[in-house]
């Protein structure tokens, strides 16, 4: 038993006054170095933590703490881990899966949110929060016509603070952008790594698909807007400097796959990508085993993986360690390698989630775009 | 004009601590109205009102940033061949940091290899003379980017930039001294270099900081070893107006530089060697008169050992 616990039934079970002042100034889940416990309070048949973490079970059961209506369990995190978990609670023959209600910390993502446990050794970077001094970049939404998709599709362009006409920039495309504004804090992000000087100001345009799983998967259309509809357009809208080195793809998940597949279809456009957790499928014998929607992906990386050519000059990819995604991301890495191409892996004890990728966006967009900081010296 | 040596004042950054009053005073400069050139902070260029609290005296703001920027908008061909020259540099610039990645973690792990010390010290030799070699190349191949550029658009031949270049002087004419604040030390040397304000220096009383300081020297070096990206090798960026020979500061080195990282320090140390490498931290004052050291406050120098040691006045 944690040792908070133990401290808490040292006496036996306590009452419900007892339990209430400890609830009440107690965080949780209970961080004792590397173990985790995680505490339900309320009647059920069975609880169980959920936490879609590659090489944990799916479903670890909790126990009931004889005597309360408390239910504990218990899992190893190594120093510096972050995941996101809800409980599953079976009680009267039903079965809910609800948030943490003793954890505040929560993240959202497009299908809801999530409790985070924050383990030991984890801080949320400062550079993830707003700052009163960094001036705000402004985001406008235009529209690009594109015959690929044989439709308008509205793009937002984070435009940054003192932008002026006169000056040339650095482009990033981001795949799902709204969601990395939501969800990733990429504004404010952008916002203090310029601020800092550890990013130039950039141009970025914020994609979104309305069918990703789709547009995503090494789609051709999806290449040829990127690379011969909005480029061109986001081109002639501002001033940008007109040479690979200054244009980044970037995207997580599909979006990596997205990504990849644009620059590899159009060599030598594109001299920067920033791959997150990037569902790079693939099969070396027979069918995979991600499930349909996953079929263009193996079929793109399958062809990938026998003629890589040279899709970027500089990489950077990031994938958490408990996320089964992380054996395609590590396999990429020495293909690139081979291929000449300058290659940034990070590994981060995480899972397949925005906070994740919102954590590595420093380290990401720092190294493929480094800032004036090296220059200034006040 | 002066007549006795000009006072050269030079300080590390102004936050946390601002002695640049208390400096200005011991060095004993006379009141009067400083020129200043704070084209470093590019468009808040004429954010100085905090300056004139701090220093006390009037000071006439020479308006660098802005006037190149008129100076753009008059003359497109200056511009665009402007623009040429700052893309050839940064070419340069990569090229340059391509070779010296490999070359500066051979010296390193060559300053730290084990085995016979006779022909450890051949090796290390060795590696920093290579080292030293590229820094020398870069710094002629950047000469050589900037040449033809200065050739055609100068004070002398450019009518629009002698009109600005004759401005400037004659607002340094009315002031006791020059000061020169920190910030983007590119910006804030080409600036100077485009109006011939290096020339305007060289009998003038200076006070700079940062930045400031590091355009005087005849070499400027980048560094930071604590940036996004952790530790980066130090870059020649190229020649400074050369009013202080002998030299190259390293602001804020404190914040900026891996102290106890002796190997890296002795490196530094031997790769830009016979110059001497000045930390310049918070609170840090040195005063050159003509080019001896006067006086010295607070003041670091990069020791052969790879520590870093006080600087002292001759």
């Amino acid at each position: 038993m944690n040792r908070t616990l133990r401290k808490l039934f040292r006496k036996g079970a306590p009452n419900p006054v007892h339990l209430n002042a400890f609830i009440e100034k107690t965080d949780f889940p209970l961080v004792d170095g590397s173990d985790v416990t995680f505490v339900y309070r309320g009647h059920a048949d069975a609880v169980f933590l959920r936490c879609w973490i590659a090489g944990l079970d799916t479903a670890q059961p909790f126990q009931s703490l004889s005597g309360t209506d408390l239910w504990a369990t218990t899992i190893e995190l190594p120093k510096g881990s972050r995941i996101e978990y809800k409980f599953e609670v079976i009680a009267n023959g039903e079965r809910k899966l609800i948030l943490d209600p003793l954890n505040d910390v929560v993240a959202h993502d497009p299908f809801g949110a999530n409790s985070v446990c924050q383990g030991y050794g984890y801080e949320r970077p400062v550079w993830t929060l707003p700052i009163d001094e960094a001036r705000k970049g402004s985001i406008e939404t235009v529209r690009v016509d594109s015959s690929a998709f044989k439709e308008a599709r509205e793009v937002q362009v984070y435009v940054p603070a003192r932008f002026r006409k006169n000056r040339r920039y650095a482009l990033l495309i981001v795949h799902d952008g709204a969601d990395y504004l939501n969800f990733a804090a990429l504004q404010t992000v952008l916002d203090n790594l310029i601020h800092a000087l550890e990013i130039p100001q950039l141009i970025v345009a914020l994609t979104q698909s309305p069918d990703r799983l789709r547009e995503y998967a090494g789609d051709q259309r999806h290449a040829k807007f990127l690379a011969e509809e909005l480029l061109p357009f986001l081109s002639q809208k501002y001033p940008l400097i007109d040479e690979p080195r200054a244009r980044c793809i970037m995207g997580a998940s599909f979006g990596g796959v997205a990504s990849l597949h644009a620059a590899w279809s159009f060599p030598g456009l594109f001299g920067n990508l920033l791959l997150q957790s990037g569902s790079f499928a693939f099969s070396d014998i027979g069918r995979h085993q991600r499930g349909p929607v996953f079929d263009p992906v193996v079929r793109f990386m399958n062809d990938f993986r026998e003629q890589p050519g040279s899709p970027a000059e500089r990489i950077y990819i990031s994938c958490g360690i408990y996320e089964s995604l992380i054996y395609e991301n590590r396999s990429l890495v020495p293909q690139l390698q081979a291929q000449q191409i300058d290659i940034r892996f990070e590994e981060a004890r995480d899972a397949h989630n925005w906070e994740n990728w919102r954590d590595r966006l420093r380290n990401g967009l720092s190294w493929l775009y480094p800032g004036p900081l090296w220059l200034v010296y006040e | 004009m002066t007549s006795a040596p000009p006072v050269r004042l030079l300080l590390g950054p102004q936050r946390p601590t601002r002695n640049i009053a208390e400096s200005i005073e011991a060095a004993g400069l006379a009141n009067g109205s400083f020129a200043t050139i704070s084209a470093g902070w590019q468009e808040a260029e004429n954010d100085i009102d905090d300056l004139r609290e701090i220093v006390t005296r009037p000071l006439l703001d020479l308006r660098l940033y802005a006037r190149a920027e008129e100076v753009f908008q008059a003359d497109e061909n200056l511009a665009a061949m402007y623009r040429a020259r700052q893309n050839r540099l940064k070419a340069q610039q990569r090229l340059y940091r391509l070779r010296l990645r490999h070359l500066a973690m051979a010296a390193r792990q060559t300053i730290r290899a084990d085995g016979d010390a006779v022909m450890v010290a051949a090796e290390k030799r060795h590696a920093i003379a290579q080292l030293r070699a590229l820094d020398r190349h870069h710094l002629q191949r950047t000469g050589s980017i900037h040449r033809p550029f200065i050739e055609q658009f100068n004070v002398d031949s450019s009518p629009l930039l002698a009109q600005h270049h004759r401005e400037i002087g004659e607002i340094i004419d009315e002031c006791g001294a020059v000061l020169i604040t920190g910030g983007n030390i590119v910006v804030l040397l080409n600036r100077m270099l485009l109006f011939g304000v290096d020339r305007l220096l060289a009998d003038r009383h200076i006070v700079a900081w940062s930045a400031g300081a590091m355009v005087l020297t005849e070499r400027i070096v980048l560094f930071h070893d604590r940036g996004p990206q952790g530790r980066r090798d130090s870059e020649v960026l190229g020649a400074g107006c050369g009013l202080i020979p002998g030299c190259i500061f390293f602001p804020d080195a404190e914040h900026r530089l891996r102290e106890g990282e002796r190997s890296r320090i002795e490196l530094m140390f031997r790769r830009f060697s016979p110059d001497t490498c000045v930390t310049l931290d918070s609170g840090a004052a040195l005063q050159f008169a003509g080019s001896e050291v006067a006086t010295v406050n607070e003041v670091g120098r990069l020791n052969r050992d790879g520590g870093i040691g006080k600087l002292r006045a001759a």
